[in-house]
């Protein structure tokens, strides 16, 4: 394969809200740039992942390289090689995304021309205006009878600034217009600038585990080449290897010699772990005469925000988590574990998610890939908890941090605690401008700014507790705009705020499972429904049990599950014994499945049923 | 008595209790809603059909050789046959078995369907017993369990089977229907004990899913059967009879005397031995359950063709005896002889006394009078791990 000169490379990404056609826009430019034959063509070629398919959005980024030469225009005839770096499309992923637009040097924003702007769109534009890129607006699914191109590209050009003339308007389905976009990379999108004599360095954008190469660590070179054979060093995590392979997609992998400044590939170098090789970092080359000094910024450690309990419905499945999890984080390095005992559901693990999403991708791949049924307590975020300091002997630490809400000490002990914020971004048809701004405000939402996009959408920006949005805020929002509303959020600082525990006790004894972390206004409601959820869903038993919620030493709600007063099954009619004691014994059974709590039977269901409804916030809209 | 008896002898502790025939006539004239019994109201046409079955498989069956102490014609409702058709019937089972001079023969009955010459018929084929099937003297009550009586049925019925003979009788009743009161019941009461019987069931009514009823209830169109509503009911049937001097001898069932228990029941209730005739019965034989097809048309065909209408078995295990021994012998409030019961946990057996079940009374084990109404509950507490 020829060498292209360096500025004959286009490395570009596409900034677009899921189902926006993202997916099917590539599939067109691997069809013109004729690199994939038509007979292998398939939907959504690129998201390699079964589970991104099926949810139509794309977590682990990908690439691929295609070489093109344009028809028409002052670039006619030349070779081009157009990099597609695809970044993963949702709110959790932020920091995924601002390291594989930093990759780039253009990306295209794709905005349905029926749909509009979508606040995950207009975040990652933001991302993407950050890191200097060029922007290339483009209007898709014009074939559509809804579409409202002119209002949509005024959307755009509200955001971006220029002409609205200057918005293509294409077709991914159909392919029209979409020769117009690559022509449009190849004249707008800078090249990209470095230095093939300095020190070698590159961005690690992605890295995925594949079991039989170890971790593919994707990345853009930025200064000097790297060869086959380079023993590599990983400078933010000092792991060192040495490069087996190198290669480029196209978009299946074609192996390389070297790659230089500007250019896109990945490299397997027996690494077993993708926290060895994690998103941001910077490669060099581990010879210190030759080695980079300087990382590339804006390297972070992935930081969860999002925490919640999982645990075996059956605790003999207790190793098979362990190492199930241990098996994901060998390809999700933003997701922690570790191990906590709870009375309610015996042995579990405490897990770490960058958000909801995160979340349920990592419970639907353990469902998915290692078939344990699981309970998963109500999620939590991460507080910062500052002690009376009286209180406190010269050693003890005068601020502690917990995600699980047993972890919080007596109210006494307790001076301020801290919260995770966001910045949170909503989109909305005008007309539910007061919806939204109501559920804000019951979600301890302080408004920060209101922008009309056009007379019908509007843009607002609101701070709210980061454990505000975790639990049901999404679909609240989603079903009090009759689905038109979009969010997106980003985090934000700390803030002191009035948080109590609420914990719920069982004949007496507190169940640590249904404890949680709220605003001392929604305690009330929180402590109400959960009573009742579990009165309804505790079997009878031979006494009258009570169920609370207490703060601290102070019940706020109680309800009483009466002692069962009938328990015998009708006759055995005409002889069959049979049928009556199958019955017997299916009960028994299912004693045993049941957890013992405060001398109280508990069914399995009734923790995932209650665990289900448990939202902690200011929520109840849904009721 | 030897102390383990139930170790050593099993199949002798069932014997103790008689031996009993059970024949099933499941025509009715009005399927009621609750009912999941084999029973049909639109199989009139079989009935000629199935009483020919029925007495090919009597006159097929093999005879143990034991003295029949009880023979019990349910259904369904029996009394929709010809009298002479059903006097047929039991005489059949005396010429086949020996069935004792004192053998308790009981037959059940709809008011309804009481006519002249119907009991005459039976008690000359040797049935001493009716059951009549009473259930409530509330008219809503009736008609929410889609019973075709009136109240006013009931007198007619019990003079006409006490002038023609019947010595026993015994009157069914079902409480915490919906939408019956407290009022409803406490006259339910005063009307059956007003018919002068000897014996009284009464059964909380429970709705099985698979019922009409169920599917109503499931469907929000009855309220389900209210279970504190149930126990208070049952409560003041216990008072009231025992202020009448009556014998509480089973959870659901009360004698005027000893004498009157129902001799069949208890052979359940003992873990004894009985045949079963007809669709969809359950006999009993030393650890040997069995039980006929429930279809009426695959019953009759399995018979006409090989004089058999079984449709399954199964040979009791040792921890499956000891589940039915323990579930049986507990609705008796005479309790169960140690002798006679699988051994128990003693720390599962002190959780049931504690949680007040149980109580061991003149070297019985037995339900207290809370435990009574709670016997699943007991039970399965006293029930071994593995079982």
């Amino acid at each position: 394969m020829s060498k292209p000169p360096i500025d004959r490379i286009r490395n570009f990404c596409i900034v677009a809200h899921v189902d926006h056609g993202k997916s099917t826009l590539a599939d067109r430019m691997l069809q013109i740039t004729e690199l994939v034959d038509p007979r292998k063509m398939r939907d959504q070629y690129l998201d390699k992942m079964d589970i991104e398919r099926e949810r139509g959005i794309t977590i682990k980024a990908q690439t691929v390289r295609m070489p093109y030469r344009p028809k028409e225009g002052p670039h006619a005839g030349s070779e081009y090689l157009i990099n597609l770096i695809d970044t993963p499309g949702h709110v959790d992923f932020s920091y995924e995304v601002s390291r594989a637009l930093n990759a780039c040097e253009g990306a295209i924003l794709l905005v349905d021309a029926a749909q509009g702007m979508e606040a995950q769109t207009i975040a990652n534009l933001y991302l993407a205006l950050d890191a200097d890129l060029e922007i290339i607006p483009v209007l898709n699914k014009i074939d559509l009878p809804a579409a409202r191109p002119e209002e949509v590209a005024r959307e755009i050009v509200h955001l971006v600034g220029g002409d609205p003339a200057d918005v293509l308007a294409i077709s991914a389905k159909t392919g029209e217009g979409v020769r117009e976009v690559i022509d449009r990379i190849v004249e707008r999108v800078p090249a990209p600038s470095g230095d093939r004599e300095a020190p070698p360095r590159a961005l690690v954008f992605d890295s995925v585990f594949d079991p039989y190469r170890g971790v593919l660590v994707y990345f853009r070179v930025v200064d000097g080449t790297f060869r086959v054979g380079d023993k590599i060093r990983l400078m933010a995590t000092g792991f060192e290897s040495e490069i087996d392979e190198l290669a480029v997609l196209m978009p299946e992998p074609v192996q390389v010699k070297e790659l230089g400044p500007g250019e896109v590939g990945f490299i397997a170098a027996s690494i077993k772990e993708v926290s060895q090789a994690k998103v941001g970092d910077t490669i060099t080359v581990a010879d210190k005469k030759r080695a980079a000094t300087e990382q590339l910024p804006g390297y972070r450690e992935p930081l969860p925000m999002v925490y919640s309990g999982l645990y075996p419905i059956d605790s003999d499945d207790f190793p098979v988590l362990r190492d199930a999890l241990e098996k994901l984080q060998l390809n999700d390095s933003s997701f922690t574990f570790e191990p906590e005992t709870s009375v309610a559901l015996g042995f579990g693990f405490r897990c770490g998610f960058l958000g909801l999403l995160h979340l349920e991708i990592v419970q639907e791949r353990l469902d998915r890939e290692f078939d344990i049924p699981l309970v998963t307590t109500s999620p939590s975020v991460r507080y910062r908890v500052e002690l009376e300091t009286e209180k406190l002997s010269g050693d003890d630490p005068h601020e502690i941090t917990i995600s699980n809400p047993q972890d919080l000490p007596e109210p006494n002990k307790v001076s301020r605690i801290l919260e995770p914020t966001v910045k949170a971004m909503i989109l909305t048809p005008s007309e539910y401008v007061g919806a939204v701004m109501q559920l804000c405000e019951k979600r301890r939402g302080t408004l920060l700014a209101m922008d009309y996009l056009t007379e019908e959408r509007v843009e607002l920006r609101y701070r709210l507790p980061l454990a505000e949005i975790i639990t049901d805020f999404f679909d609240v929002l989603k079903s009090s705009t009759r689905g038109y509303a979009s969010l997106d959020y980003e985090p934000d600082d700390m803030q002191a705020s009035n948080l109590v525990r609420v914990d719920v006790l069982l004949n007496g004894e507190p169940v640590d499972a249904f404890s949680a972390i709220t605003h001392r206004d929604h305690a009330y409601e929180y402590g109400k429904a959960m009573v009742a959820k579990l009165k309804e869903l505790i079997p009878r038993q031979l006494f009258d049990i009570p169920v609370q919620a207490a703060i601290g030493s102070r019940i706020i709600a109680r309800e009483t599950i009466k002692a069962k007063r009938k328990d015998v099954l009708a006759k055995c009619y005409g002889g069959d014994v049979s049928r009556k004691r199958k019955l017997l014994e299916k009960q028994k059974e299912g004693k045993k499945r049941m957890k013992n709590l405060g001398s109280v039977e508990v069914p399995q269901e009734a923790f995932i049923s209650a665990l289900r409804v448990g939202s902690p916030s200011g929520g109840g809209e849904k009721s | 008595m030897d102390p383990q008896r139930w170790l050593t002898d099993p199949v002798e502790c069932g014997r103790a209790a008689g031996f009993g025939i059970y024949v099933h006539i499941p025509f009715c004239a009005h399927r009621c809603g609750y009912c999941d019994f084999a029973t049909w109201d639109d199989r009139g046409h079989l009935v000629d059909r199935y009483v020919a079955a029925l007495g090919r498989e009597i006159d097929a069956a093999e005879d143990p050789g034991r003295a029949v102490t009880s023979i019990f014609v349910g259904g369904g409702t029996p009394t929709m046959l010809e009298p002479d058709v059903l006097a047929g019937l039991v005489q059949r089972l005396h010429d086949r078995f020996d069935v004792g001079m004192d053998a308790e023969v009981t037959v059940e009955c709809n008011p309804e369907t009481a006519r002249p010459g119907l009991f005459e018929a039976l008690v000359d084929a040797g049935v001493d017993r009716i059951s009549m099937g009473m259930q409530s003297s509330a008219p809503g009550v009736l008609a929410t369990l889609e019973r075709q009586h009136s109240p006013e049925a009931l007198p007619v019925a019990v003079a006409l089977a006490r002038a023609a003979g019947i010595r026993r009788l015994n009157v069914d009743l079902i409480f915490g229907t919906p939408g019956e009161t407290a009022d409803d019941w406490a006259g339910s009461l005063a009307a059956a004990l007003a018919l002068g019987p000897d014996h009284l069931s009464a059964y909380a009514l429970t709705v099985h899913d698979n019922t009409r009823m169920g599917r109503d209830v499931a469907a929000g169109q009855l309220p389900a059967p209210d279970e504190d509503v149930q126990r208070s009911r049952w409560e003041v049937a216990r008072e009231t009879l025992a202020a009448l001097g009556w014998e509480h001898y089973e959870v659901s069932n009360w004698a005027r005397t000893p004498g009157e228990r129902s001799r069949h029941n208890l052979i359940y209730w003992q873990h004894g031995d009985y045949l079963a005739f007809g669709v969809g019965a359950h006999g009993h034989l030393d650890g040997h359950r069995w039980w006929n097809h429930r279809s009426i048309e695959r019953y009759c065909d399995d018979v006409e063709e090989s004089a058999r209408g079984v449709a399954n078995e199964e040979r009791l295990a040792d921890d499956e005896r000891a589940v039915e021994r323990l579930m049986l012998g507990l609705r008796l409030q005479q309790g169960l002889h140690p002798a006679d019961a699988p051994p128990i946990d003693p720390l599962a057996l002190e959780d049931a006394l504690a949680a007040d079940l149980v109580q061991t009374a003149c070297g019985r084990l037995q339900c207290t009078e809370r435990g009574w109404f709670l016997l699943d509950d007991a039970v399965t507490r006293l029930l071994p791990e593995t079982a």
